[in-house]
């Protein structure tokens, strides 16, 4: 009788340099330290069933990361699944669960939309500010934004606009003003051609804005008017934070 | 550019003269600065960033203040190498278990990052809390080979440490080395402080206490508080001199003779020992470690929990530095064994068990141990191996034992020569009749694949020998194919390199080019069989090696010099830095063909005389002697003693099960052992 689970999880910190590649066997020790009974595909090597929608480039935190998680026995979720959380290395946590009903759509389905974040050192930050509404807004109002992407294995072109959904320029508070941090979110659509946030930078900066210092994908699900809705959670995160609430 | 993140001021170093605040004992300590703010924003731009942020699965944090001694235990290759070394981790456990000490780890950092932190001022860091290496008092480095000695230099230089002793003072750490390639330290010895040989966990909790002892005594108030530094240096070295296997090559000094050949290394401090002597512990139950062994978050080139069941092995083989520098025999306890399997795995979740000696199926109770942990994780996805380069079909047996909950792909064996003769002048005890027979029980019981291990380059070795490779290989194709066309057979071959403490030490090594020569004959006679392949080292690799691994104190500014030249990981195919050693060979007057390619004789005294393996030398020399007369020597684990000068001179023993005089399968079969597992349950006997 197998169970299965959807998470959201989170990658910061240290664990935001694993790569995709490893992300498997972090999962799979931290499943057997927890001694949850994860299922195993079949085969000469079996691998545990932990799948995950899509990779997150090495470097890039996240508050907004999924899997799903097929147990070969029951679990009893809310304890089990802390234990796991708790044997995940510090930085990767497991933030909400849903048991998976029969014939629920597929996990990459309900995540159409991701709200990303970059954000920019505290310099420059109202010049910054006021070129990224300016460019926002202009690649809003455009049909098309194309930009090159290099690759080892060649450049190509890419068109940014048609995975744009809505874009905001604002600030995140330090501890003076002058700390301030200037914070560009993004959603973009998931279901066309992949758009990274490297792309959407490269669209708006037209050479003269760096690139960001941290780059955060927060959440994923459905986008609605003030935000994205998590696929799982069912709360909505707003595309401009609402500052005074965090400062609080 | 708008944006534009403020230039990081870097990990500004303290000048020398200003970093003792930060080496104080306890709380009397400056925090050492973490380098971390500065090198995480750089992180995105290397590759393999994972490596560098620690954090892993059982690391180990102590608060700088909360220590009187601090140690920085290092592997000098990249983590994917290092991170699994065993020795790292039993001394990182062992340290961090004293309340008093805090050990964290350092590896190599890959050259893209080496170039950031030259430019950022980003010194040698630990992974634990980046912390900088000069801020440690201790850096102990493992050296499992000799390819990582330009790597050391580089960590020394990197991490804001003079890379020469004498031009450290009590503000630097003490720079130590051990593992096997110390049992020759003398190419090294302008650049360390000290040098261990031997098992490591007794001196090294003796060193922390001498460290302890001497950094209290430094502190205001303290008989050493006014002591000018550089004889409270002096006072420091001479007392982890007076610690029992502690070489401190500054004390010591080479005479020469008028030819260039060594006529003896000679004490020059009063007090120190002539000889300096390997430690050796007694008894493997009392060192159960390591147990919180550290879990990586990237691939490496081990992935699992390692048992080592036994230290030390006694098979005899000429060219093995490893048996010989590491007697005698030590076996850990079955029972334990399975212990600390069972909690080890359910702590890490790591999904392989390796249980590690120099010769796994040479425990006297390894079918009970494999049964029994083969029994516990049966239809499990936990798996089991071992190394083990015994050609017989017991270890066969064994696999197929370990190998139940997968599949019966590849075995290895090592007959390391190709003919009977040379067999026998290497003392690889094994015939043609046993290799074939067992590569015809492997095959029929499933096994697809085996690989075998040989090396060219050996003393006496002859054409007929190199092709005797090729031969036994087409045979063992033969009984391969008969029972399946898709098996195979792999011949790995590589080139010798004769080292210290062993009989051939005094053998002359093969240049590259008859390395080279040798391996065209093998591949010349098996290329109408094409379902042989042929796996090779580049013959040129073993240069490097050669050099340092026999080399003396005058190979010293050469390794200096390559290092300058830009000589790293030496190791590395990705790296060729033999062009920069041969023109830092040519710079400094090293001649290759004197020190690695000529044969020594009784008279000329060795760069490692004066440090004691334990190895009688009349031994040593006889049994290089027996060698070239292709005379075999038996395992004196089933055989008499043949005075090899280990036990009696450091007053220990074998502890083994073979002593009890229980029948045990691993005794060769033509010596009344059995090639088959006990087919009753009956456990080992617990033990004299």
């Amino acid at each position: 009788m197998t169970q299965r689970y959807r998470i959201r999880w989170t990658k910061v910190g240290r664990t935001r340099f694993i790569s995709a590649r490893d992300l498997t066997s972090v999962w799979e020790r931290a499943l057997r330290r927890a001694d949850l009974p994860i299922a195993y595909s079949e085969g000469f090597t079996p691998h545990p069933k932990v799948s995950f929608p899509d990779a997150l480039p090495v470097g890039v935190s996240s508050t907004g990361e999924y899997a799903e998680l097929t147990f070969a026995a029951p679990i009893e979720p809310a304890s089990d699944l802390a234990a796991l959380s708790a044997a995940l290395p510090a930085g990767m946590d497991i933030t909400t669960y849903l048991e998976v009903p029969d014939g629920a759509p597929k996990l990459a389905k309900m995540l159409r939309a991701t709200l990303w974040e970059l954000a920019w050192p505290p310099v420059d930050q109202t010049e910054l500010g006021a070129l990224l509404s300016a460019r926002s807004d202009e690649l809003l109002a455009a049909d098309h934004a194309e930009v090159i992407r290099h690759r080892p294995d060649g450049d190509r072109t890419i068109d940014v606009r048609p995975a744009v959904l809505a874009l905001a320029a604002t600030t995140r508070p330090g501890s003076h003003a002058r700390d301030a941090y200037t914070v560009l979110r993004a959603v973009l659509r998931n279901d066309g051609p992949t758009v990274r946030p490297t792309d959407l930078h490269a669209a708006l900066s037209r050479g003269d804005v760096a690139e960001p210092d941290a780059v955060l994908r927060c959440v994923q699900g459905a986008h609605e008017p003030e935000g994205v809705r998590d696929a799982l959670g069912g709360e909505v995160e707003p595309l401009v934070p609402d500052v005074d609430a965090e400062a609080a | 550019m708008l944006g534009t993140a403020p230039v990081s001021l870097a990990s500004t170093i303290p000048a020398r003269g200003a970093r003792a605040p930060y080496r104080r004992p306890g709380r009397e300590a400056l925090p050492a600065p973490s380098c971390w703010s500065v090198l995480e924003p750089l992180l995105p731009k290397v590759r393999k960033p994972v490596q560098y942020v620690g954090g892993e699965h059982n690391q180990h944090v102590t608060a700088w203040e909360a220590a009187e001694t601090r140690w920085l235990l290092c592997y000098p290759d990249t983590y994917e190498v290092g991170q699994p070394n065993q020795g790292i981790q039993i001394l990182y456990e062992l340290l961090n278990e004293r309340p008093t000490a805090l050990a964290e780890r350092a590896y190599a950092p890959w050259v893209d990052l080496e170039e950031l932190q030259r430019e950022h001022a980003i010194p040698t860091f630990s992974l634990e809390t980046h912390r900088p290496l000069w801020a440690f008092d201790v850096f102990g480095v493992t050296l499992p080979h000799e390819l990582g000695h330009t790597n050391l230099l580089n960590l020394l230089d990197l991490g804001g440490v003079p890379h020469r002793s004498v031009g450290r003072s009590t503000e630097d750490p003490i720079v130590l080395v051990g593992g096997h390639a110390a049992f020759n330290p003398e190419p090294l010895a302008p650049f360390i402080d000290a040098a261990v040989m031997g098992d490591g966990e007794q001196v090294t909790l003796e060193i922390d206490e001498v460290v302890r002892a001497f950094k209290r005594e430094r502190e205001p108030a303290g008989p050493l508080e006014g002591c000018d530094d550089a004889e409270a240096r002096h006072e420091l070295l001479r007392r982890l001199a007076a610690v029992e296997g502690v070489y401190v090559p500054a004390f010591y000094a080479p005479r020469y003779r008028d030819d260039g050949r060594l006529q003896r290394t000679v004490p020059t401090e009063p007090g120190v020992p002539a000889l300096v002597p390997k430690r050796t512990i007694q008894d493997l139950e009392e060192w159960q470690y390591p147990r919180k062994q550290i879990v990586p978050m990237t691939e490496t080139v081990h992935e699992r929990f390692s048992v080592e069941i036994f230290r030390g092995c006694t098979r005899g083989c000429r060219f093995c530095q490893a048996g010989m520098i590491t007697r005698p025999v030590r076996e850990r306890r079955p029972e334990t064994v399975q212990r600390l399997v069972e909690e080890g795995v359910a702590d890490t979740g790591f999904n392989e068990v390796g249980l590690l000696s120099l010769s796994s199926a040479d425990h006297s109770a390894i079918g009970p141990i494999a049964r029994d942990l083969a029994d516990a994780y049966e239809g499990t996805t936990t798996s089991l191996s071992l190394p083990s380069p015994r050609v017989d079909a017991f270890n066969v047996t064994l696999s197929n034992e370990l190998a139940r909950n997968g599949r019966r792909t590849g075995l290895t064996f090592a007959p390391e020569a190709g003919s009977e003769r040379l067999r026998a002048v290497i003392n690889k005890m094994v015939s043609e009749a046993d290799l074939l027979r067992t590569a015809e029980v492997a095959f029929a019981e499933g096994w697809r694949h085996i690989k075998l291990y040989f090396m060219v380059g050996l003393p006496t070795e002859t054409d007929e020998d190199v092709l005797a490779i090729a031969e036994l290989g087409i045979r063992t194709y033969e009984i391969a194919r008969r029972h399946g066309h898709a098996n195979k057979v792999t011949l790995s071959v590589g080139g010798f390199v004769p080292k210290p403490h062993t009989p051939f030490q005094w053998a002359a090594q093969d240049p590259p080019d008859e390395i080279r020569r040798k391996l065209s004959l093998i591949r010349h006679a098996i290329k109408d069989h094409r379902g042989i392949k042929v796996r090779t080292n580049d013959p040129e690799e073993g240069v490097i090696e050669g050099l340092l691994a026999r080399g003396d104190r005058r190979v010293a500014p050469a390794i200096e010099r390559a290092w300058q030249l830009g000589a790293r990981f030496d190791g590395w195919h990705e790296m060729p830095t033999l062009e920069l050693w041969r023109q830092a060979m040519a710079e400094t007057g090293v001649d290759l063909d004197w020190f690695s390619y000529r044969e020594r004789d009784q008279h000329e005294a060795l760069p490692w005389d004066h440090l004691d393996s334990g190895l009688d030398a009349g031994w040593l020399w006889e049994d290089w002697q027996d060698a070239q007369a292709d005379q075999q020597l038996d395992d004196c684990r089933w055989s008499a003693c043949y005075d090899c000068g280990v036990c009696p001179g450091l007053s220990i023993e074998h502890d083994t099960g073979y002593t009890g005089g229980f029948s045990l399968p691993v005794v060769p079969s033509r010596l009344g052992g059995s090639d088959e597992l006990p087919s009753t349950p009956e456990r080992y006997a617990s033990g004299p």
